[in-house]
């Protein structure tokens, strides 16, 4: 193992991080997905009234982003944004409750899939409006700058999202006041149904970043071990007070973009050819072949997040709803001036 | 699109009604508010004026019992093709609710001559939100005060006003206030000097038509008093406001000689313009008039303003003629149709509460008859019931009387033939 | 009470009272921030900030890029994040860039994510017609954002308002948007010295009369005033409402005044339609106050265009004391 973390031949992840911290990577991104497939099913089963957008494929960039996190770090997330409330270690009870709509939950019902945050382990929140928390990440940013509390925010955002004005005034202001954030852009090829290539005039999101004067690159986002090496890095950057990176990490979504889409922009034969490339099937072979896991730990992991899952589920089915009369609670501070 | 003119429904019991007479010819222009075609049905006769204006086609000959609701011409607009009559179409009112059997008149009943729904006469009492509370809080009924605002609409200090009256004045006193010019209706034909009439109070112009027919040699122009018939509902404060008004409305006139013919408080406002106008004042014919003497029936008036049906108005309506039997039952149910609006009866009886306070005429024109210069005549019945036909001899010697026997208060309608017969050879 | 004197004398213009509340701001609390656009060495676009960068640096006196939408989000996210910023638009008509993170973020993170976190910014909006910039400088939004839950409105009046309510305003956990009438920028009036603030939410009772209420807004404060003193004389005797604050609005000292006038005019400079009028005629149409009104409410505002450039135009679409003398005459004398 000694050897393994100087021998540029292991992958960086094998290389950073123990055995415990890989091992409860791979537990996240089973608990990601079986989240996923388990909000899936709840909604078949007419358990849930919202649309929902599920990030099955994506587990790798959501966890790999915030391996080197901690809870006074924060993150902005979005619709899309449950796998990255599991990576910054959510309740997922408390998820499936705001899920169910019950007063339990993070938002206590009244936010639902797309506002799911929890500020004490400095997840300030998913977001309902594309490219809408990438300013509010430059302010977390400016605040840790300003309070000096050494803090870094990582910014999640879609492919969608580089194209609103938000995204470059957010980068420019970011590299201007030298900020402490990273803009990771989870390209998953499609903005609803519109791909990159018809919405977005350069290549790689990543080249973007020149115009800002930051670092960008593009990794794998499937690729856990390339996922956390660059975002890494970028947050070491910030961290040592030398501004803003962008990561792209090119991954795909298994399912539609909600629950309403009918898939009439992709082909079987793509989808069929990205779950070919499952993250989760490629970070259990990750630690199988360096002697991390066993196939059957391996399973027992799988498995142990399918019954947190179901645990989940059963709690946030159990919850009361929030009371009718409490519909206009929390709009403003209770007690507060005025 | 020519315009439907229909049969309007006049009566309850009616259904159908009689042209008698068309007052303006085929292919002839007619103004909104002239009078169209007389009609009769087996209670009564009446005249119809044209509800829009436009040139009249495709009437139905005279003498034609037409339906009620169903056409009996069509207006046409200047240079609109007149082709065959537009047959077939609903009448105008395919809504209007069956009333055969409806005790009470009905305010959206089709008027004479209407081809459209006119607004309700029923609608609601314009009032401020503060008025409403003040009149809630007072037990005042906001319906039955005048008010002064905008539009009449009643106020917060018109209902303290008469909160400060005191309760007693509280009803009969108040009514919604309207404004605007007295309605002034017209006879076709006739040629020379016309003819002015002024009805009585809880009157109005329908009542002259007995009389006319013996005078259709002349233009006769009839007076609405205020708060009857056609003309709004003013405020009256004393019988020379009254005077004022309808003064106002015969100088408009502009007539360079007029026949005055007025009965009972028509008579005494008749008088009034007499005595101001005599030069223009052909001849003056006083029928039963007020004016000359402090008594009268208040009971009769203000049992005549109170009525709401039928059955409370009818001994009042007798009271008015010697012979009973000539007000029937359908006479007096189309009197109350016309006193359906309960803003009318209660400006009538605001009016009678300024006019004949207690019952007592309070208005003294005897100077004003001592005075009058033009030739003039008093035409009275002897068994008048409301006002005493003795006030007659009051009268100088230039005055002519006539006084019937065995007729009340109404010769015009009592013995119109003869009163008809009387005016001709004169007027 | 020498000093008590002098404090009652002391006269600042109305920019000269934000300023003075923005530096006790920054001089008391460390995590107070001042954004805009040009708000550094330039004193800001109306010389509000003046000489603040000076005092306190660029850190704290930040100059934004020409980006709305982007400067007002990194606000928000700021304010979620520990800090008290208070973020000056350079004419409330670019705040239309900048609407996704008022009214999608700023208003609703709170409730959103059920009561977690709050959102302590404050916004400052130069507003209002009269400078001859035209359509896109001089627009009256404050009913727009006061349409929002989530958010504070106030439109202070007066020198002394304007420095309390922004003092107000950053003691406020929630976000605060003041809009300032442009035209008010240079008007002086008396303003204590140090710390203090005046409440938002409450409304001010700047003339009382008996006979009609005017509730106004802003820079029709003083245009009513000025017409009450003309309709003194004549015998209409006009209470005159300073509403102050547009959300939440103070009800209570409306109705009071509507019960006791039977009268009500509302003046304001935003659009007529679905305006600030409209919602104190319905507030006071849906109460109490409604049986003592003993005449329709009438609602001067702005015409139904965007404000024009020509300068007898621009003044026809806004309510002058005219049309305010015109209006209380016609309700007092009972020709509407």
């Amino acid at each position: 193992m000694a050897d393994a973390a100087t021998d540029t031949n292991t992958p960086y992840a094998i290389r950073t991080y123990s055995p415990q911290r890989l091992k409860d990577a791979l537990h996240k991104m089973f608990l990601i997905r079986k989240f996923e497939e388990g909000a899936e099913d709840s909604y078949t089963r007419g358990l849930i009234h919202g649309t929902m957008h599920l990030s099955i494929g994506q587990e790798a960039s959501a966890v790999g982003s915030c391996m080197s996190l901690s809870d006074e770090d924060k993150i902005t997330s979005t619709h899309r944004g449950h796998g990255h409330c599991v990576a910054k270690d959510a309740d997922l009870g408390k998820m499936f409750a705001e899920f169910f709509g019950k007063e339990t939950g993070y938002c206590k019902g009244r936010g639902g899939s797309m506002h799911i945050a929890d500020p004490s382990r400095g997840n300030l929140g998913a977001n309902g409006i594309v490219g809408g928390g990438l300013p509010i990440a430059v302010g977390a940013a400016l605040s840790a700058k300003r309070l000096g509390t050494g803090a870094v925010t990582v910014c999640f955002f879609g492919d969608g999202a580089n194209n609103e004005g938000a995204f470059h005034e957010s980068l420019n202001m970011a590299a201007v006041w030298k900020l402490p954030v990273v803009f990771v852009c989870e390209n998953n090829r499609y903005g609803m149904s519109t791909s990159t290539a018809r919405s977005t005039a350069v290549k790689q999101i990543a080249e973007r970043a020149a115009a800002y004067s930051m670092p960008g690159v593009t990794v794998d986002g499937n690729d856990f071990s390339a996922v956390t090496e660059a975002v890494d890095a970028a947050v070491a950057r910030a961290r040592r007070g030398e501004g803003p990176s962008l990561v792209e990490n090119m991954t795909y979504r298994w399912r539609g973009h909600s629950k309403s889409d009918r898939n009439r922009y992709r082909t079987k034969e793509e989808i069929a050819e990205w779950m070919e490339r499952d993250p989760i099937v490629a970070m259990s072979k990750l630690l199988v072949d360096h002697k991390i896991l066993t196939e059957a730990e391996v399973g027992a992991l799988e498995e142990d997040a399918a019954r947190i899952i179901r645990e989940a589920i059963d709690f946030a089915a159990a919850s009361p709803d929030p009371k009718i009369e409490e519909a206009t609670r929390d709009v403003y501070t209770e007690g507060a001036a005025a | 699109m020519p315009i439907e003119v229909i049969m309007p429904k006049v009566d309850m019991d009616m259904a159908k009604g009689k042209i008698v007479t068309w007052h303006v010819s085929e292919g002839d222009t007619v103004t909104k508010g002239e009078p169209l075609f007389d009609i009769e049905t087996d209670k009564a006769a009446m005249e119809v004026e044209a509800a829009d204006s436009g040139i009249l086609h495709h009437a139905v000959p005279e003498g034609t019992d037409v339906p009620i609701g169903k056409p009996v011409a069509w207006l046409y607009a200047e240079g609109e093709e007149v082709g065959d009559p537009p047959a077939g179409l609903a009448p105008a009112e395919p809504d209007a609710p069956a009333v055969k059997d409806d005790p009470a008149p009905r305010a959206d009943a089709p008027r004479p001559g209407a081809t459209r729904r006119e607004p309700d006469a029923g609608e609601k009492q314009r009032a401020t939100p503060r008025a409403r509370a003040l009149a809630r809080d007072g037990g005042v009924d906001i319906d039955a005060i005048a008010g002064t605002g905008p539009r009449g609409r009643v106020q917060a200090g018109d209902v303290a006003a008469l909160l400060d009256r005191g309760p007693a004045q509280l009803g009969a006193a108040t009514f919604r206030a309207e404004t605007g010019p007295l309605s002034v209706t017209r006879s076709k034909g006739g040629t020379g000097t016309p003819v002015v009439m002024i009805h009585g109070f809880a009157s109005d112009a329908t009542s002259w038509a007995p009389l006319e027919a013996h005078l259709k040699h002349r233009p006769v122009i009839r007076i609405d008093l205020p708060g009857h018939g056609k003309s709004p509902k003013l405020k009256v404060a004393s019988f020379a406001a009254l005077l004022q008004e309808v003064r106002r409305t015969f100088d408009d006139l502009n007539l360079d000689q007029a026949h005055l013919i007025g009965h009972s408080l028509g008579g005494a406002l008749a008088l009034g313009i007499a005595d101001t106008r005599a030069r223009g004042i052909a001849s003056l014919t006083l029928i039963a008039p007020a004016g000359l003497g402090p008594d009268i029936d208040g009971a009769a008036l203000s049992g005549i303003c109170r009525a709401s049906r039928a059955e409370s108005l009818g001994p009042w309506l007798r009271r008015l003629v010697a012979d009973e039997d000539i007000i029937t039952d359908s006479y007096v149910r189309l009197a109350m149709a016309g006193r359906s609006d309960p803003n009318l009866r209660a400006a009538q009886s605001a009016m009678a509460d300024t006019l004949f306070p207690d019952g007592v005429q309070a208005v003294d024109l005897r100077a004003a008859l001592d005075r009058l210069t033009p030739p003039a005549r008093i035409i009275w019945g002897k068994r008048d019931a409301i006002i005493p036909w003795r006030h007659a001899l009051r009268a100088p010697g230039r005055v002519a009387l006539h006084l019937f026997d065995g007729i009340g208060h109404m010769p015009q309608i009592e013995c119109a033939e003869e009163v008809g017969v009387l005016l001709r050879s004169q007027i | 009470m020498n000093a008590q004197t002098r404090t009652e004398m002391r006269e600042l213009s109305y920019a000269e009272a934000i300023r003075e509340a923005m530096d006790i701001a920054l001089a008391s609390d460390d995590r107070v921030i001042l954004m805009g656009e040009d708000i550094g060495v330039y004193g800001g676009a109306f010389q509000v900030t003046g000489d603040l960068v000076e005092k306190y640096g660029t850190d704290r006196v930040m100059d934004t890029p020409i980006s709305e939408l982007g400067g007002a989000g990194v606000a928000v996210g700021a304010a979620l994040t520990g800090l008290k910023p208070i973020f000056e638009f350079q004419f409330s008509d670019f705040a239309a860039l900048a609407m996704e993170q008022i009214v999608n973020q700023a208003a609703k993170v709170r409730y959103m994510l059920g009561g977690s976190v709050s959102v302590p910014l404050v916004m400052r909006f130069p507003a209002g017609s009269g400078t001859g910039a035209a359509a896109q400088h001089s627009q009256s939004i404050e009913a727009w954002l006061g349409h929002v839950p989530g958010l504070k409105v106030v439109q202070p009046s007066t020198p002394e308002d304007v420095k309390g309510m922004l003092l107000a305003a950053l003691e406020d956990p929630d976000p605060v948007m003041i809009f300032e009438h442009k035209i008010l920028y240079k008007m002086k009036g008396h303003v204590p010295e140090g710390h203090y603030t005046t409440p938002i939410g409450k409304a001010a009772i700047r003339r009382a009369g008996k006979d009609l209420t005017i509730v106004a807004t802003s820079l029709m404060v003083h245009k009513a005033l000025a017409a009450a003193e003309t309709l003194g004389p004549e015998g209409i005797d006009v209470e005159v409402i300073d509403l102050r604050t547009i959300r939440p609005m103070d009800r209570e000292t409306v109705l009071a005044s509507v019960r006791k006038t039977g009268r009500l005019i509302c003046v304001y400079e935003g659009v007529k339609t679905l305006g600030v009028g409209a919602e104190i005629s319905a507030m006071v149409a849906e109460s109490d106050a409604f049986d003592f009104l003993d005449a329709p409410i009438v609602r001067l505002g702005g015409a139904e265009c965007p404000i024009p450039y020509n300068p007898e135009l621009e003044k026809a679409v806004v309510p002058q004391v005219p049309d305010i003398l015109d209006a209380a005459r016609n309700l007092a004398e009972g020709r509407i």
